[in-house]
Order: structure tokens, then sequence, then C-alpha cells
């Protein structure tokens, strides 16, 4: 503390005139990031206005009539958005828990390979779903479990499941299940590389003293590579936690059909609807995304203070 | 270069001498094998799926059709005609050239942006902390979806090319990046550069900029990654002009039309595979460049983890 006030100290106060003489080429630098800013994040924030209005484009945000709390109402009595609502967490509670590990084992297992050279293969083959774009993937999706694709007949041939088009499953976890699933293809190589490399920074000394002393791998790996990466582990986990419920929606606008609504709608794909479906209404649909962005945020911030409490990370 | 040599000989080191103090028993043998095995299984199911629309747009139409089940090989004799048509369909064309044309400018004036910005934040100025402070803030909270659509429909950017090349091209993730890498940069050559007479801009463009071009360049690829896939600023913006779609809009409408030639009294079974062919052309380019920049957008990763 101390420390930190006599280094304020040292650092001449000058005032704004001299700082704007002298740096004015740099403030004209930030001339276009904050147009953008302002025009593009502070308007359209300011412009949340309209989810307390019967907003009109023709009237604008002060011309229409304000309606107070009445679009939520509206949202929390109709049934959708409390089906999109359920969705959405019980998908987000199960991206943050099941979707979470994959990584790190996926991560564990790579770093018990000598082979450096497989190791490398290995892990860009594994990089490739992460760049393949989402309206691909879901086509690849719909292409494998559709009613003749190639996993519906593994699983109907193997495991005796009934034969169907997956994606039009409408009993509760399927779809969940198969959103788990394409998350985790697309994203188990991507996600390993933070564990990666946390691993590699492990000392090997710490290793070799406890083989010496005749732990195994899975002994060392449980007592010194787990609590080494801990505050990774931490660092992503209250990451995953603080986006679960803002991010991460987009691909079910095309993965989802009218008949799948009541598993697969989510409070973003509701938003979607209602803004650019057919009947549209742009309050109702600005309410909800409103509400997203809310929870989404306090997750954020709660989750972010909860691990600086637990542990010494902290994301900001 | 030299830090990445010398790392990787350290390692090999460690490994060398954990291995000469480590006796592996039987079962740590069997185990090793099981870890291979699954790696191995892991990196092919990643790779699979593609591999298999891949052999699916070269086999033989009507055979493709009825096959059930996993495309080792293509079926049937080997078959470029879903390639050959969807070079002649001039939406495709047109899809290809708008893709490519907002993915470049869109990664062009997002990255001046960000940079121009990154090095302003990088000097000593007054007001560094709360503009900092102003653009991290849109990190965490967002006006959502519909706000934006309207407040862009008021600038008469909707059904343009505006809405898809603007509003996507830089955030401020991105910003608070590059100003790390301006900061990372010694002082002293910022001091040589504005003792030897140059400006603010001649310093950064030439000086500063060449320096911190390694966080840019991880920005540039993620840049141009996330446009060329992107599809739903152009559903939003674009939905009703043809013209303005972007490749993955048409694989999208492919997709999901690709029983209708069967309609025709006399169907050309090549029209099955055009919904494979155009994955295969779209996703190829993108999944052939990046193993080369493997190591950079690792580094990425890493870089936004830390600091995001």
């Amino acid at each position: 503390m101390a420390k930190g006030k006599t280094t304020t100290y040292k650092v001449p106060k000058i005032s704004w005139k001299r700082d704007f003489g002298r740096n004015w080429p740099v403030y004209v630098m930030l001339v276009p990031a904050l147009l953008f800013m302002i025009v593009l994040h502070y308007i359209p924030m300011f412009g949340i206005v309209m989810a307390f209005e019967d907003f009109s484009v023709a009237k604008g945000y002060f011309g229409s009539e304000w309606v107070g709390m009445k679009n939520f109402i509206d949202l929390f009595t109709g049934e959708q958005f409390l089906t999109a609502l359920r969705n959405t967490v019980c998908i987000a509670v199960i991206k943050v828990t099941l979707g979470f590990v994959p990584p790190i084992i996926f991560a564990f297992l790579l770093s018990m390979i000598e082979n450096k050279r497989f190791k490398r293969i290995c892990q860009t083959m594994s990089y490739l779903p992460n760049f393949v774009a989402s309206v691909v993937v879901v086509s690849l999706v719909q292409e494998f479990i559709a009613k003749d694709g190639p996993l519906t007949l593994l699983l109907t041939n193997v495991f005796g499941l009934e034969n169907q088009n997956w994606l039009a499953n409408e009993n509760i976890p399927v779809f969940w299940i198969i959103f788990l699933l394409m998350g985790i293809w697309k994203g188990v190589g991507w996600g390993s590389i933070m564990y990666v490399a946390a691993i590699s920074t492990v000392s090997g000394d710490l290793h070799e003293a406890a083989a010496i002393d005749g732990a195994n791998r899975w002994q060392r790996l449980f007592k010194i590579t787990l609590p080494c990466i801990m505050p990774t582990v931490m660092m992503m986990f209250v990451m995953g936690v603080g986006l679960s419920f803002s991010t991460g929606f987009e691909d079910i606008l095309l993965m989802y059909m009218p008949s799948t609504y009541g598993v697969a709608d989510t409070v973003y794909t509701y938003t979607y609807r209602m803004a650019f479906g057919v009947a549209s209404n742009y309050s109702l649909s600005a309410a909800s995304g409103l509400f997203q962005s809310l929870v989404g945020t306090c997750l954020l911030v709660g989750s972010n203070a909860l691990s600086r409490k637990m542990t010494d990370s902290s994301l900001f | 270069m030299n830090l990445k040599a010398k790392r990787k000989k350290g390692n090999v080191e460690e490994g060398s001498s954990l291995h000469m103090v480590e006796h592996k028993s039987v079962g740590d043998h069997v185990a090793d094998i099981v870890i291979y095995v699954v790696v191995a299984l892991v990196a092919f199911a990643c790779v699979i799926p593609m591999w298999h629309v891949l052999m699916t747009s070269l086999s033989d139409g009507k055979m493709a059709m009825a096959y059930e089940g996993l495309f080792w090989k293509w079926v049937g004799e080997f078959n470029l005609g879903g390639y050959r048509l969807i070079f002649q369909d001039a939406s495709i064309i047109s899809g290809y050239a708008n893709t490519i044309f907002y993915t470049v400018s869109a990664t062009g004036l997002g990255f001046v942006i960000a940079a121009l910005t990154g090095y302003a934040l990088s000097r000593n100025t007054k007001l560094k902390s709360p503009i900092t402070l102003l653009l991290m803030s849109t990190m965490l909270f967002s006006g959502g979806m519909v706000p934006t659509y309207i407040v862009i429909r008021y600038l008469g950017w909707v059904g343009t090319r505006w809405a898809l090349i603007v509003p996507g091209c830089t955030n401020a993730m991105f910003m608070i990046m590059m100003m790390n890498s301006f900061n990372s940069v010694p002082h002293e050559m910022y001091e040589a550069a504005r003792i030897d007479g140059a400006g603010h801009f001649r310093t950064m463009w030439q000086v500063m900029l060449p320096q911190a071009m390694n966080l840019g360049f991880v920005i540039i690829l993620n840049s141009v990654v996330m446009h060329w896939n992107a599809w739903l600023q152009a559903s939003i913006y674009v939905p009703n002009n043809k013209k303005l779609w972007p490749l993955q809009l048409w694989i999208k409408q492919i997709v999901a039309d690709n029983q209708n030639f069967l309609q025709n009294a006399n169907p050309d079974y090549n029209r099955y595979l055009i919904q494979y062919a155009v994955i295969v052309a779209a996703t190829l380019p993108i999944l052939a460049l990046f193993p080369f920049f493997q190591d950079k957008l690792e580094k990425g990763v890493i870089a936004g983890g830390v600091k995001g």
C-alpha cells in the first residue's frame, strides 16, 4: 500500500491543458474507437428503454408510448418465455458441468504422451472442428443423426434404440444431450489449449522428486499436476459460469424447429424470433434480451467475486 | 524463436530425466497404450465428419443417395460433378466473392481501429484509465440484439453491406489485446523515435507496430476465421437481398433444399452432391490454412484467457 502511494506521488501532475497540448494526436487516434463504441454499443444500451415502451420504429425512442413493466409482465405470464427460460437454465447447467470436464481430461491425456510428434498431430486434428463454421457443423449434425444417418444407424443397430431423426425428438434430455455433444466435439481440442499450457509450466523437478519417492503417474497427476493447474481450472470455470447464460445459443437457431420449441427454445432464440420472426414485437424482444443481459452480467460479476474470495484468481 | 528453441530443449531434458528415475511396471505400459489409443480416437472423431462430407462430395450422386452409413471412401465412380455444378452456379460464386469482401474489409477496418486504440491507450495520457474502463465495460454488458438492430436501422444500414462490415469489425477484447501488445514494446524504442522527431502516427506505424505485430497477427487471424464463418449478422441484416448473401447463408439454403431437384422428371443426381461440395469448398480454405498458424492461434487463446 505504502509503496503504491509513493509511486503515485512521483508522477508529476500536469494540467489538462498541457495534457491536451502534448497528447492531442493520441486523442485523435482514439476517435474511431470512441465513435464505434458510442454508436454501436452505448446508444444500444440507452436503446434498452424500448423494453419499457410500446416501441415503434417510426416514433422512435422518445415518441413511443411508455408502458413501464408491461412487457416484462407479459413475458413472465406467457408460457413460451418460461419454457425458453427453463431450457436456457438446463442447457447452461449441463454445459458448465458436463461440458467443462472433457477438455481438462484431454489435456491430461495429451500431457502423458511422450512422443512429441504424435501429440502435435493429435492436437492439430482436435483443433479442426473449432474452425468449421456453425452452419456447417449443424448441417453435419443433421446429416449424422438423421433417420438414415451414420450415428443413428449405429445407435439403432448396436444399441437397439428406435430408428428416428434424433433432432426431431421432443423428449426432455435428447436435444440437450445433442447440443452438449456438439459443443464438446467443437471445443474439446481448442478448450484444452489453456490447460496444456498450464500443465507445461508445472515444474519437472516436482515430478522427478515424486517419481524417485515412488509415486506412480496417477498419484503424480492428482497430487502435483492437478493442484498446480487449479488456478487455471478455477479461472476457466468462472468464465464458463459467467458466460453460460448469455453466449453460445446462436447455433440453436440453426438446429431447432417449431415442433421442438418445447425443449430447444432458449431465451436467446426467443429474443431472435420475437424480433425477426413472423410476428415481430421489438419491445417484447428487447425486454427478453435485457433480462438475458442482466442475468449474464450478474453471473459474470458474481462468479468472479466468488472466485476472488475463495481462491486468489479472478478475471477482473 | 530463440526462446522457443530453449523451451523445447528444456522440455526434452526434463522428460528424459524423469524417464531415468521412473520405473515403469507392466501396468504403466498398458496405461500408456490405452492413453495413445484414446487420444488418437478423439483426434479421429474430430476429423471424421469432415472426411465423410469430402468423400460424399466425390461419390457418384445416385449411389451416394442410396448409400446408408459413413463414407470411408467415395462410393461408385470418382466424380467431380458436384464441384462442376457449384462453379457454374452464379449465386455460389457471388457468395464466395461477398464472403471474401466482408472478411477482408471487416478485418482490415477492425485491425486499424484496434491498433490505433491500442497505441493510444498504451501512451501516458490523463484520459487513459477512464477510456479503458469505458471500452471494457462493453464486454460486461451489452444492449442486446434488438436495440443494436434498431440503431443500425436508424443509421440506414439494414439491407446494405455496411451492416455486415462495421458493427462486428472489432471489439473491446481486440483493443485491450493491442494495448497489452504495445505496452510490451520496450519504452526506449518509443523514446528514440520521438527524439528523432517522429510524430505519433509515424512512431506508431513504423516503429511500434512492427514490434507489436505478434498479438496483431493473432487478432487478424481470429477476425478472418470469425468473419469467414459468420452467418447470423447476414441473416438479420440482409435476409431478403440475396445479392449480398455470404457463402454461409447459401450453404444453409442449399442444405435445406437438398431434395428439391428430385421433382424434375429426369433428375441430375449430381445435384445431390452440391450441398457436400459447397461445404467442402467453403471450409477447406480455413482448414488448409490454420495448421500453419497453429502456434500463433494457440498463443492468442492463452493471451486472451490471461488478460480477458
